[in-house]
């Protein structure tokens, strides 16, 4: 994987997401179906969004970590516009925010969930999906119980 | 913590003298004859001519200020320009306070002309930004637009202290009534509970009717020292008190601090004394106050505003509203223009020209009565308050 600017993908109008040079262990890792952040080697904190320094201690002692993958859903909307033209097929959709075991805060879908059945609090654990130019998404499903 | 002397010496030391606004659908014009026209339209409103006004703050939209003043063919001793943002208005409003203050220029115009979807627009790329867009966006994952940051704050917001969508409906149904009352407004068909219910979802629990819409427009808004105003045409404005927009994980962007919006901790929020030092520098208490202007691009953002100034405590913003309060006539009237729900949107400029047209007494039906202090204060914190 290489850094890349390609904000859409020109065949299917899918949205890329930038990556950034610095967080290029974090889409290795969802190519590897792993999910890895980094963690502070001073504090202990696991910091999100990715970034230079931990924002709990300010150290810039990071080391990347991979996680349990588990968490609970923190918060979700529903879109119901689409807003490009690739989602005409997709809404009604939720966006949803998955507060992991570690602390941080990622925000996702919630794939193989009907709508009707999100609740703030379901446990989840990460999946993945890849998408086009050979990026793998980090994704979230209710969990397995 | 106490505010300082030289804060205490800023009260009522500076005004607005002059306001220029169109607000609507201009298809046929760019950003910069709409910036041209308000800027005409405002030395009108003052009485100043072209070569009194020797400072200019813009943020960006359409021409750079540079070019703006080239158009226009003025030379000043103080420029600057800012990036769009509605939470940068009432900084840009505050620089030409303090710039005038200090004796860097006598009269500052702040100076804004937009179109809806010009050419040449940053937002469209803002959410790919590193960490996230400015409202949390994350375009592969379907998260567009502001609409997603106050969807995510509504919904933390109605699992913290009860409530739903439907709750929201005396917002909008409000400052529809105020529009109606307002002869540059854009939406002013009537509007019942039972319209707003049947208004499409867009992000859920946002409805059409929770959202603004943004308008072709352009504004300005000249400030100078209170002594000079009182020359001027019409009556001064004076800017009494001000406090910053607050910034820092806590305040992610158009959320209040403790709904767990992004990384923020969850708490009940409730001002402190420091934050609300706006007040201290007017030498008022929010119970002063004779009608709240505060940023309504979305409907939740007046619950946040309302409880971000102490004037309900946490949680209880859905009942305040209720009952007429927020109306004209009511025990607080809110966004008596209309707001950004129903005025239109030129970036909320529009918001401060409502407050300075309520305290010169000019707003006919839709005029609060006896209007002495208005607030202008948002759910980051930032604040001006204007006195006549």
């Amino acid at each position: 994987m290489k850094p890349s600017q390609k904000m859409i993908d020109e065949e299917t109008g899918r949205y890329l997401p930038v990556i950034y040079p610095e967080e290029l262990p974090y889409w290795k890792g969802a190519k590897k179906r792993e999910l890895w952040l980094q963690r502070c080697t001073d504090c202990g904190k696991t910091l999100y969004p990715i970034g230079p320094a931990c924002p709990r201690c300010l150290s810039v002692n990071l080391q990347w970590t991979r996680m349990s993958g588990k968490g609970k859903l923190h918060n979700y909307v529903v879109y119901h516009k689409p807003w490009t033209p690739w989602f005409k097929d997709k809404v009604p959709y939720a966006v949803v925010q998955v507060e992991l075991e570690e602390g941080p805060r990622l925000t996702t879908n919630l794939l193989d969930c009907p709508i009707d059945d999100i609740k703030i609090g379901m446990p989840v654990e990460v999946d993945y999906e890849d998408i086009p130019d050979g990026i793998t998404l980090v994704q979230f499903r209710p969990a397995q119980e | 913590m106490s505010i300082t002397e030289v804060s205490k010496a800023m009260r009522d030391a500076t005004a607005i003298c002059g306001v220029g606004l169109t607000i609507g659908s201009f298809p046929d014009r760019t950003p910069l004859s709409l910036a041209t026209e308000a800027y005409l339209l405002a030395l009108e409103d003052a009485g100043l001519e072209r070569e009194d006004v020797d400072g200019i703050i813009q943020l960006s939209y359409g021409a750079d200020y540079d070019r703006f003043l080239e158009v226009v063919g003025a030379d000043v001793r103080y420029a600057n320009q800012g990036w769009t943002h509605g939470r940068f208005i009432a900084p840009m409003l505050q620089q030409a306070a303090m710039v005038v203050a200090s004796g860097m220029a006598k009269a500052v115009a702040i100076v804004h002309g937009r179109k809806g979807r010009a050419f040449g627009q940053l937002a469209d790329h803002e959410m790919w930004r590193q960490g996230l867009g400015p409202h949390g966006e994350s375009p592969p994952y379907g998260a567009f637009s502001p609409a997603f940051g106050v969807a995510t704050a509504a919904q933390r917001y109605f699992h913290m202290y009860g409530g739903s969508n439907e709750d929201l409906a005396p917002i909008a149904v409000a400052f529809r009534k105020h529009a109606r009352l307002n002869p540059l407004a854009v939406r002013t068909d009537p509007m019942s509970t039972e319209d707003y219910l049947n208004s499409r979802w867009i992000v859920e629990p946002l409805r059409l009717f929770d959202c603004c819409q943004n308008s072709d427009g352009g504004a300005c808004i000249i400030v100078t020292s209170a002594e000079r105003a009182r020359d001027a045409k019409k009556p001064p404005v004076y800017i009494s008190g001000m406090q910053g927009v607050h910034a820092g994980p806590e305040f992610h962007n158009l959320t209040l601090p403790g709904l767990g919006v992004a990384q923020q901790e969850v708490y009940q929020y409730k001002p402190t004394k420091d934050d609300l030092y706006a007040y201290e520098m007017a030498g008022i208490t929010n119970k002063d106050v004779d009608a709240l202007i505060t940023y309504d691009a979305f409907s939740p953002l007046v619950l946040f505003g309302l409880e971000r100034f102490g004037f309900c405590g946490p949680g209880e913003a859905l009942d305040f509203i209720k009952d007429g309060r927020i109306e004209l006539g009511g025990e607080l009237p809110v966004n008596t223009s209309g707001g950004l729900l129903s005025e239109g949107h030129v970036v909320g400029w529009n918001l401060f020209i409502e407050a300075v047209n309520q305290l010169r007494h000019d707003c006919g039906e839709r005029q609060v009565k006896d209007a002495e202090i208005i607030q202008y204060g948002s759910f980051l914190g930032e604040s001006i308050i204007f006195r006549r």
